[in-house]
C-alpha cells in the first residue's frame, strides 16, 4: 500500500516534463544571472530572452518556435557543467550557449563535446579555441572581445595618446581569458616601447579591491590596462582613484560600461568598445530600444548590445537548420555563416570551417567627456585581422 | 524448520536479521524490484535525478551517523566532500591515476581530514564545535583554491570517466546502478555500525557524555571514530561526485552545500537512517519541484529569471517550517502514516491537551 | 601608513557587524547566523527608500533604519519566539535557514544587479587625505565615527538604562529574570531589533562606500569570528576581536597572499577555539549545551 504511493508519485513525475512539447528549436543557455559578475553577463542573457520572445511572436523560425532554456550558473564552473549536462541529456538541446565567466568554459566544452552539440560563446570574450586556422569543431564565438587584438589596440592607443614613456600596470581576474589577455599584453608591450611595471591578479569573488590597488599604486604606473569582467575593471579603477592615483586607465568595454562611464564621470577612464554604444544611435539601436519598451528587463537598455548580436547569430544559425532540426544540422549551418551586425559591431560576423570567430575585429574607444557631460567616442572603428 | 513470522525468534540469526516479518521481507523485495526496474521504464531525467539522490544519500547517511547518532554537529561537510573530490582530481591531474587508486586514496584522505575535524570535538561541544567545523570548512576550501591557482587551473580539473579493463563508466544507466550500489553499501555499513557496540557507544555519548564516560565507554576515542567513519564515507561520496560530474572545482563546495546536508539530516529526522534517505530525496528534488511549479504557474514568463533566487527562498522556508512544526522530520511524518495504517481501524486519538 | 588606515577601516566594519552577534548572544544565547543577510537586507532597504525619497536623503536613511528595526522585531516575533526553549542548535539552524531564505528573497526582489545607493541619495564619496600620503574615503571615515558612536551608545544603554539592565539580567539568568517580572519576550524582541538596527547601519555604510551586491553577506559571516574571538557575550571583546582579525587579515593579504582574505578570520577563530574557546573576554560558561 505504501509502495503504491511511491509508484503513483514516480509516474506523475515522469509525466510532468512531457507537458513541454518537443515541437520547437531547443536552445540551452547557461550563464551568470546572479552573483558578483552578473552585471557583465545578465543583460546579454535578458537581451537574448527578449529577442527570442519577439521572434516567436513573429512566427519563429520556419514557422516553429524557439524554446530557450535559461539556467543560472552563478559563475560557478561546477554548476555550468551540470547545466550543460542537463541540456544534453534532459532537454535534448540542439545548441548550447554560454554567456558567462571564462572559468565556466572548460566544463561546458567537455560536456558539449561528449554530446556533440555546438557551443556558442555569447558573452564577454572569446576563448582561444575559436581562432583560425584550426578552431575546435564545436566551439563558436559571437562575444564582443578577442583578447589578442584587444591587447594590440590597447598598446596602439596608449602610445598614441601618451606624451611621455608609458609605465604600464595590468590587472586581470584569475580566470583563463583575463589571464590570457594579461599575458598577451605583457608579451606585446615591448614592441610599442611600453614597460610593464606591475601585474595584479584578482580572485573571482573579491569584495575589497583596496589591497590590490595599494600594491598596484606602489609601482607607480601612469597607465593601467585591464581586460576582465567589468566589476574587476571598474572597482580596480575606483580603488586606485581613492588612493589618490592620477594616471589613466584603459579597460575593455563590456555590457554595463556605457552606463557606468556616466556614473564614474572620470575622464581618465577609457574603454575599448567592440560594440557600438547607444550614443551612436543607429537604427539598430532604436530597434533595441523599441523592443525592450514593454519587456521585462531589469538592466538599462545601454547594456543590451552584445546580447542582441548573440541573439541575431542564434537566429541565423537555427534558420540554416531545416526541420526537423538536429545538433548536426545546426553545426553545419554554423560552420558557414554570415551575420550582418547592422552597425552594432564594426563589421559582419563570418564563420567558416577555419574561423569560428570573425575575420576582422573592430574596436572604438570611448570615454566620459566632462565638458560635454556625456560619453564620447575618441577613436573610430579600427580593424585588426584575427589570426 | 518452518519459517517464523518474526514474532517468535528461535535462533540467533533470526534475532539479528534486518528484516523480521514476512511483510517486511515482501515490502523490501518489492521496493528493490522497483528501484532496479525504474531506469528501464523512466525518462533519462528521472534516472539522472535518481543518481543524484543516491549520491546525496551517501553524504546524508554519513552526516546522520555523525550528527544524528553521535551528536557531534558538523557544519564542515562540504569541506570533507571537497577533500575527497580534490584528492581524486589532484591524483588524476598529476599522476593520471585510475579510479581504483583514487577511490581508496580519497577514503584515506577523508579519514585523515576526519581526524583533524574531530580533534576540536575533544575540547568543545555543541555550538562551539559547530563553529570550529565551519572554520575548518573554510580552510579546506582555501587549500583547494590555492591548489587551483598555483597550478593555473582556475576553471577546475576535467576528469576522464573511470574505466576498468577497457569498459568506461559513462551513461546515465551505468551511473544509476553504480551509485545505487554505493548508496546501498553506505546504508548497510551504517545500519550494521549502529547495531554494534560502536553504535551503542555513540548513542550513549550523545545522550550524556559524563554518564557514558562513567560507564566505561572511551568517549574521546568514539568521538574521533565517529568523525573518521563519517568523513571517510563523505570523501568517497566526494570522489564519486568528481567522477560523476567529470569535473572538480572548488566553487561547488560552498557553505550552502554544507547547509543542504544539514537540512537533509534535520528535515529527514535526526537519529534515523531512513531519515537521511528521505531528507536526501527531498533536498535533491526541491529545486526541480520549484522549477516545475514556476514553469506550470501563470507567472512563468515573469519569474523565469528569478527561479534561481526562488530556490534559495523556498529551501529556507521549507527548512524553517520543518524546524518549527515538524521537529521529528520526514521520518516523524512517515511513522505517523505507518501508525495510521497499522492501527486501522483503531484510530489513535491523542488525549485532549496531551502531546 | 596606508596599511594602518586600511586596518582601522576593516576593524571598524567588523566591529560594527559583530556587535549585532554579541547583542543577541548575550541576551538570548542564540547565535544569529543570518546576521550577514540581515545586513544586506538593510542596505537594500536603503536603496529602495533612496529611490523613493530621492530628494530627501535624510528621510530615506531614517526610514531605512526604522524598517531595519521593525524587521528585527518581526523576525523575533514570527520566528525565533517559537524556538525559545528548544535546543540551542535548533535555534541556530533556524537562523541559518532564515539566512538562506533572506538571501533568496533579496535576490528575487532586487535581482543580482550591483546597486549604488549613494547615487540614489545624491551624495558623493570623495577621497580624503590623512597624515602622510594615506587616503581614506569619506564613507569609510563616516563608518569609523559611526562605529565609535554605536559602541558608546550600546555601552551606555546596556550599562545604565533600565531596559539595558533588564537585557543583561535576562542574559545572565533567564529564570530569575522572568521571576523578577522582566518580560523575556519583550527583552528578546528588543535585542533582535537592536541587532538588526546595527546590521542595517553597517550594511548601509558599506554599500555607500563600495556598492551593494548580494554576496556581501559573506562579510557578515567573516565578522563572526571577530565576535567569537573577543567573547560572544562581550561588547568590548567584539571591538578587540575585530581589531585582531583586521590586523591579521590586512597584513597577511598584503605580504603573503591575496587569496587568504576569506580564510584568515576562520584560521584565527580555530586557534582561539582550541586555546580559549570562550574568547578573550567572554564568560566561561558550560560548553556542553547542545
Amino acid at each position: 500500500m505504501k509502495h503504491l504511493r511511491t509508484i503513483a508519485m514516480l509516474t506523475a513525475m515522469s509525466v510532468a516534463p512531457t507537458i513541454w512539447a518537443q515541437d520547437a528549436y531547443v536552445v540551452g543557455l547557461s550563464g551568470v544571472l546572479t552573483g558578483p559578475n552578473a552585471d557583465t553577463y545578465a543583460p546579454s542573457i535578458q537581451a537574448v530572452t527578449v529577442y527570442m520572445e519577439q521572434l516567436n511572436k513573429r512566427g519563429g523560425i520556419n514557422g516553429k518556435p524557439v524554446r530557450l532554456i535559461v539556467q543560472d550558473n552563478q559563475g560557478n564552473p561546477s554548476k555550468a557543467a551540470a547545466d550543460a549536462k542537463k541540456f544534453a541529456t534532459q532537454d535534448n538541446a540542439i545548441l548550447i550557449v554560454n554567456i558567462g565567466l571564462s572559468s565556466s568554459f572548460g566544463p561546458m566544452v567537455a560536456e558539449a563535446t561528449r554530446a556533440r552539440i555546438p557551443l556558442l560563446f555569447g558573452g564577454g570574450a572569446c576563448p582561444l579555441e575559436v581562432l583560425p586556422p584550426n578552431p575546435h569543431e564545436l566551439q563558436f564565438c559571437s562575444a564582443s572581445t578577442e583578447i589578442n587584438s584587444a591587447g594590440e589596440m590597447a598598446m596602439q592607443f596608449i602610445t598614441e595618446l601618451s606624451r611621455e614613456p608609458v609605465k604600464l600596470g595590468i590587472v586581470a581576474m584569475a580566470i583563463p581569458i583575463s589571464r590570457g589577455a594579461m599575458d598577451y599584453a605583457d608579451k606585446v608591450a615591448p614592441k610599442y616601447g611600453v614597460s610593464v611595471v606591475r601585474k595584479e591578479t584578482i580572485p573571482p569573488a573579491t569584495a575589497d579591491y583596496t589591497a590590490s590597488a595599494t600594491a598596484l599604486k606602489s609601482a607607480e604606473p601612469n597607465w593601467v590596462y585591464s581586460l576582465a569582467p567589468w566589476v574587476t575593471e571598474v572597482k580596480s579603477f575606483e580603488a586606485l582613484r581613492k588612493l589618490g592615483w592620477t594616471g589613466k586607465f584603459l579597460g575593455a568595454a563590456l555590457n554595463p560600461t556605457e552606463g557606468e562611464l556616466a556614473r564614474v564621470k572620470d575622464e581618465g577612464l577609457y574603454v575599448l568598445g567592440p560594440d557600438a554604444f547607444f550614443v551612436e544611435n543607429t537604427p539598430a539601436h532604436q530597434e533595441i530600444r523599441e523592443a525592450v519598451r514593454n519587456a521585462n528587463i531589469t538592466y538599462p537598455v545601454t547594456d543590451l548590445v552584445e546580447g542582441w548580436v548573440a541573439a541575431m547569430v542564434i537566429e541565423q544559425s537555427l534558420k540554416g537548420a531545416a526541420w526537423p532540426p538536429t545538433a548536426e544540422k545546426v553545426l553545419a549551418s554554423m560552420s558557414n555563416l554570415k551575420v550582418d551586425t547592422r552597425g552594432l559591431r564594426g563589421g559582419p560576423i563570418e564563420w567558416s570551417k577555419t574561423n569560428h570567430i570573425r575575420s576582422k575585429q573592430y574596436y572604438r574607444i570611448y570615454h566620459w567627456n566632462d565638458k560635454k557631460r556625456a560619453v564620447v567616442r575618441v577613436k573610430d572603428w579600427t580593424a585588426f585581422d584575427v589570426k | 524448520m518452518p519459517s517464523t513470522s518474526g514474532y517468535f525468534r528461535v535462533s540467533y540469526s533470526d534475532d539479528i536479521a534486518l528484516l523480521d516479518t514476512r511483510t517486511q521481507k515482501y515490502s523490501f523485495a518489492v521496493f528493490c524490484a522497483l528501484l532496479l526496474i525504474l531506469p528501464f521504464v523512466a525518462k533519462p531525467v528521472i534516472i539522472d535525478l535518481g543518481s543524484q539522490v543516491f549520491l546525496a544519500a551517501i553524504g546524508a547517511v554519513a552526516l546522520m551517523l555523525l550528527t544524528g547518532f553521535a551528536g557531534q554537529i558538523s557544519l564542515g561537510h562540504a569541506g570533507l566532500m571537497a577533500a575527497g573530490a580534490f584528492t581524486t582530481g589532484i591524483l588524476f591531474k598529476e599522476f593520471a591515476a585510475p579510479f581504483w587508486i583514487t577511490l581508496p586514496a580519497a577514503a584515506c584522505t577523508g579519514a585523515v581530514f576526519g581526524l583533524v575535524f574531530g580533534l576540536p570535538s575533544l575540547r568543545l561541544r555543541g555550538l562551539y564545535l559547530a563553529v570550529s567545523t565551519l572554520g575548518l570548512h573554510f580552510i579546506v576550501v582555501y587549500l583547494g583554491g590555492e591548489y587551483e591557482t598555483r597550478r593555473g587551473l582556475s576553471s577546475g580539473i576535467l576528469l576522464d570517466p573511470p574505466s576498468l579493463l577497457g569498459w568506461s563508466l559513462t551513461g546515465g544507466l551505468a551511473w544509476y546502478f553504480v551509485l545505487l550500489a554505493f548508496a546501498a553499501g553506505a546504508v548497510i555499513i551504517a545500519i550494521n555500525l549502529l547495531r554494534s557496540k560502536t553504535g551503542r557507544a555513540w548513542r550513549a555519548l550523545r545522550t550524556n557524555e559524563t554518564v557514558a564516560e562513567v560507564m566505561g565507554i572511551n568517549v574521546a576515542g568514539h568521538k574521533l571514530l565517529a568523525f573518521v567513519v563519517s568523513s571517510t564515507m563523505t570523501a568517497v561520496a566526494g570522489c564519486l561526485f568528481a567522477y560523476y560530474r567529470s569535473f572538480v572545482s572548488i566553487e561547488a563546495f560552498s557553505l550552502f552545500l554544507s547547509i543542504q546536508y544539514i537540512a537533509m539530516v534535520i528535515i529527514g529526522g535526526t537519529g534515523s537512517i531512513l531519515g537521511a534517505l528521505l531528507g536526501a530525496l527531498l533536498v535533491v528534488l526541491l529545486p526541480y519541484i520549484v522549477e516545475w511549479a514556476t514553469a506550470a504557474s501563470p507567472w512563468a514568463q515573469n519569474a523565469s529569471g528569478r527561479v534561481f533566487a526562488a530556490n534559495y527562498a523556498v529551501f529556507g522556508v521549507v527548512m524553517v517550517l520543518f524546524l518549527l512544526f515538524e521537529p521529528q522530520g520526514l521520518v516523524g511524518i512517515w511513522r505517523r502514516i505507518q501508525n495510521y495504517f497499522l492501527l486501522w481501524p483503531f484510530r489513535q486519538t491523542p488525549m485532549s491537551g496531551g502531546r | 601608513m596606508q596599511l594602518l588606515v586600511n586596518i582601522i577601516v576593516l576593524a571598524a566594519i567588523y566591529a560594527l557587524i559583530s556587535c549585532g552577534y554579541v547583542l543577541i548572544y548575550r541576551v538570548s544565547r542564540v547565535l544569529n547566523l543570518a546576521h550577514g543577510d540581515l545586513m544586506v537586507l538593510g542596505a537594500y532597504l536603503l536603496y529602495t527608500t533612496a529611490s523613493l525619497f530621492g530628494g530627501n536623503p535624510v528621510m530615506a536613511v531614517g526610514m531605512a533604519l526604522l524598517m531595519g528595526l521593525v524587521v528585527g522585531i518581526l523576525v523575533y516575533v514570527l520566528l525565533m519566539r517559537r524556538m525559545t526553549g528548544e535546543m540551542v542548535l535548533a535555534a541556530v539552524l533556524c537562523t541559518i535557514a532564515l539566512g538562506v531564505m533572506l538571501h533568496g528573497v533579496t535576490a528575487f526582489i532586487w535581482s543580482g544587479q550591483v546597486r549604488y545607493p549613494i547615487m540614489e541619495l545624491g551624495w558623493s564619496n570623495p577621497s580624503l587625505t590623512l597624515f602622510g600620503d594615506a587616503r581614506i574615503s569619506l564613507a569609510s571615515a563616516v563608518l569609523i565615527v559611526t562605529t565609535a558612536i554605536v559602541y558608546v551608545a550600546l555601552f551606555g544603554f546596556m550599562g545604565f538604562t533600565r531596559w539595558g539592565i533588564r537585557m543583561r539580567a535576562a542574559g545572565q539568568n533567564p529564570l530569575l529574570a522572568s521571576q523578577r517580572g522582566i518580560q523575556l519576550h519583550v527583552v528578546y524582541a528588543l535585542a533582535w531589533g537592536l541587532s538588526t538596527f546595527t546590521a542595517g547601519i553597517a550594511g548601509m555604510l558599506i554599500s555607500l562606500d563600495s556598492g551593494l551586491y548580494g554576496t556581501m553577506s559573506m562579510l557578515g559571516l567573516k565578522a563572526f569570528p571577530a565576535a567569537l574571538v573577543g567573547g560572544l557575550d562581550s561588547l568590548a571583546g567584539a571591538l578587540i576581536g575585530s581589531a585582531i582579525i583586521a590586523i591579521a587579515e590586512v597584513l597577511l593579504i598584503s605580504y603573503v597572499n591575496p587569496l587568504l582574505t576569506d580564510v584568515v578570520p576562520f584560521a584565527v577563530l580555530l586557534v582561539v577555539l582550541v586555546v580559549r574557546p570562550w574568547g578573550l573576554f567572554g564568560s566561561k560558561e558550560e560548553l556542553d549545551r547542545v
